[in-house]
């Protein structure tokens, strides 16, 4: 994984996200590097950094009404390992929302290793949405570095769609008072996919809170992990910080580990955390069968559901909506398996 | 229109029903009495088709199609109707989506394009009106936080959207009050016509002051024991069902 590859080709012609979201800006990082800087009105840019991966900055004190999309993708013009790593830099004051997607876009054995630094300064607000729909063959591992200063305001929704091995870690460390960190996310795996997640959420001052909501559908023999670790420092008073993971396996040899863990070392402070594993509701099938809709329907309705309360915390109604939409399609198997981009989202 | 002939059903060794036969044309309501573990329940649960049942003798008949052979869902397209005892809540479906998934489903079934959402919106606000519901229910979650009225009404809701030709309510009437109990009824004669049917199971006669049934069956061990006009409800309600039992 220590490869680092540098390689500009130029954008292939198959890959076309049609229809961006209307107030979105564009930016596409092939196999890691940065194709061209971009730079928004309103204190929002991002470069490429010398060897591979980019600098994400929120200028201070910005407010940025666009948001900006990252695409990120592996293709078959680099098949090594690659590894790299990016700076989400949200400065004092800033707000400003960022959507990373990634994809692949050819059928080859990808491994991808990724670093993402988050910095988020006093007081600023960032808005940060993962979506990643990659091939049955890509390996994609991310660990998420946040440090999250004085009255700052994070929220980061992961929703997975679709890849091989997708890894995702949070080491979080929230350093000043009145802060908030709020993770969310969705994974829909089924074949023989996995989905790891761990979490540590690491309540390093007092009057902070966090929320961790993560959700998962399991269908064939797909696996999902769950660590999730709330660790309360002992200066770390009036910490309030929330845990939860379910999972709906819709077939029997589907697996889920999941961990929820608490670990606290002040005495005033508030957390919770719940851990389930389920199957579909019979006494709902059957209702919404009484009413006429097809077993297939109801089932996917009943799935649609399941995962509505952490799509809800996506404020873009626009991107929720697309979102909510791709999950749809997603479940009704209609991209199941890819080709060129695996994606039809956009 | 619905004809059933001794019909048997059981869950796991247990068996509930045990040979029942009932038969009701268009037009006409009937009346399931009967007291509690009588297998009122489990006999409309088998009508609409729930699968922890099972059917290990007799026969039943809907508009000239075997119902036993259908799957629940072909059931509530073909006009099958069941107003659930305890309707079952869904967070994160909307009334709203949930009814207009059934609505275009059952379309679908009678190659209709789906209803356009002026149609549906007018559809749904007619309706609502029909059992008092607030627009607000149409955009929360199926039952969810509901009180007991609130989700049989939307039980009748339902019922007036899907327009059934055979619909079956189970205990409807069970923990409304009067006032709720008026609305459930006069969603009921409203709805009536002389094409479709209604088999109202419920507990007590009160219900049937506002609704008049043509016939009353009292269900016994998980048999029809008497059949008889609507004044059976009355004798029901003053002398209990010991008198029928032994006699």
């Amino acid at each position: 994984m220590e490869t680092k590859y540098k390689y500009t080709p130029e954008l292939p012609e198959e890959f076309k996200c049609k229809v961006p979201l209307p107030g979105t800006v564009q930016a596409f990082v092939t196999n890691g590097v940065l194709r061209g800087g971009v730079e928004i009105d309103g204190g929002v840019s991002v470069f490429a950094k010398s060897q591979n991966g980019f600098t994400y900055e929120a200028a201070k004190e910005s407010n940025c009404k666009e948001s900006l999309q990252i695409i990120s993708f592996r293709d078959s013009n680099s098949t090594q390992d690659i590894s790299f790593e990016n700076d989400l830099l949200f400065r004092k004051g800033s707000d400003s929302s960022i959507l990373l997607c990634t994809h692949t876009l050819s059928l080859d054995k990808f491994k991808t290793e990724e670093v993402v630094n988050i910095d988020v300064e006093e007081g600023a607000k960032a808005n940060i949405v993962v979506m990643q729909n990659e091939h049955n063959a890509s390996e994609h591992k991310v660990t998420f570095r946040l440090n999250i200063a004085a009255d700052a305001h994070i929220q980061i929704n992961v929703i997975i769609l679709h890849g091989a091995i997708l890894e995702n870690n949070f080491e979080v460390n929230i350093n000043g008072e009145h802060s908030f960190c709020d993770l969310n996310g969705l994974y829909l795996v089924d074949g023989k996919q996995s989905v790891v997640t761990n979490i540590t959420m690491n309540h390093l001052v007092p009057n902070c809170s966090s929320n961790q909501l993560f959700k998962g559908i399991l269908d064939d023999t797909s696996k999902a992990m769950f660590t999730g670790r709330i660790v309360v420092s002992r200066d770390a008073q009036k910490t309030e910080a929330f845990q939860s993971n379910h999972n709906l396996l819709i077939s029997p040899k589907a697996k889920v580990y999941t961990r929820p863990q608490l670990e606290i070392y002040a005495d005033d402070v508030k957390c919770t955390h719940g851990a389930t594993s389920g199957i579909m509701d019979q006494e709902a099938l059957f209702y919404m069968r009484s009413r006429g809709i097809g077993e297939h329907e109801a089932k996917l309705l009943q799935q649609l559901a399941f995962v509505y309360d952490v799509l809800e915390k996506i404020d873009n109604d626009r991107l929720r909506q697309r979102l909510n939409d791709l999950i749809e399609s997603r479940l009704r198997g209609e991209f199941s398996h890819c080709t060129n981009c695996s994606m039809n989202c956009c | 229109m619905l004809e059933i002939k001794g019909l048997h059903a059981s869950i796991g060794d247990k068996e509930i029903l045990k040979g029942v036969s009932i038969s009701v044309k268009a037009g006409e309501i009937h009346a399931i009495m009967g007291p509690n573990g009588s297998g009122k329940s489990t006999l409309s649960a088998v009508l609409a088709g729930k699968d922890t049942f099972e059917v290990t003798a007799g026969e039943v008949t809907y508009k000239g199609m075997n119902l036993l052979d259908l799957s629940p869902e072909a059931r509530a397209r073909e006009g099958v109707f069941l107003g659930f005892q305890y309707p079952v809540e869904i967070p994160g479906v909307s009334n709203v989506n949930f009814m207009k998934t059934a609505i275009n489903e059952q379309r679908k079934f009678k190659n209709l394009p789906p209803i356009t959402a002026a149609e549906f919106l007018k559809m749904m606000r007619e309706k609502m009106a029909v059992v008092d519901m607030d627009s607000s229910f149409s955009g929360r979650g199926v039952n969810v936080g509901f009180s007991g009225g609130e989700k049989k009404r939307n039980e009748i809701f339902q019922m007036a959207m899907l327009d059934p030709i055979l619909a079956i309510l189970d205990e409807t009437d069970s923990g409304l009050d009067i006032d709720a109990m008026k609305i459930v009824a006069a969603g009921v004669n409203n709805l009536k016509t002389p094409n479709n049917a209604f088999i109202v199971i419920t507990h007590y006669q009160r219900l049937l002051d506002y609704i008049i049934p043509d016939v009353v069956h009292v269900l016994y061990d998980g048999k029809i024991i008497k059949s008889a006009g609507k004044e059976l409800a009355l004798e029901v309600e003053e002398r209990g069902y010991d008198w029928l039992i032994n006699s």
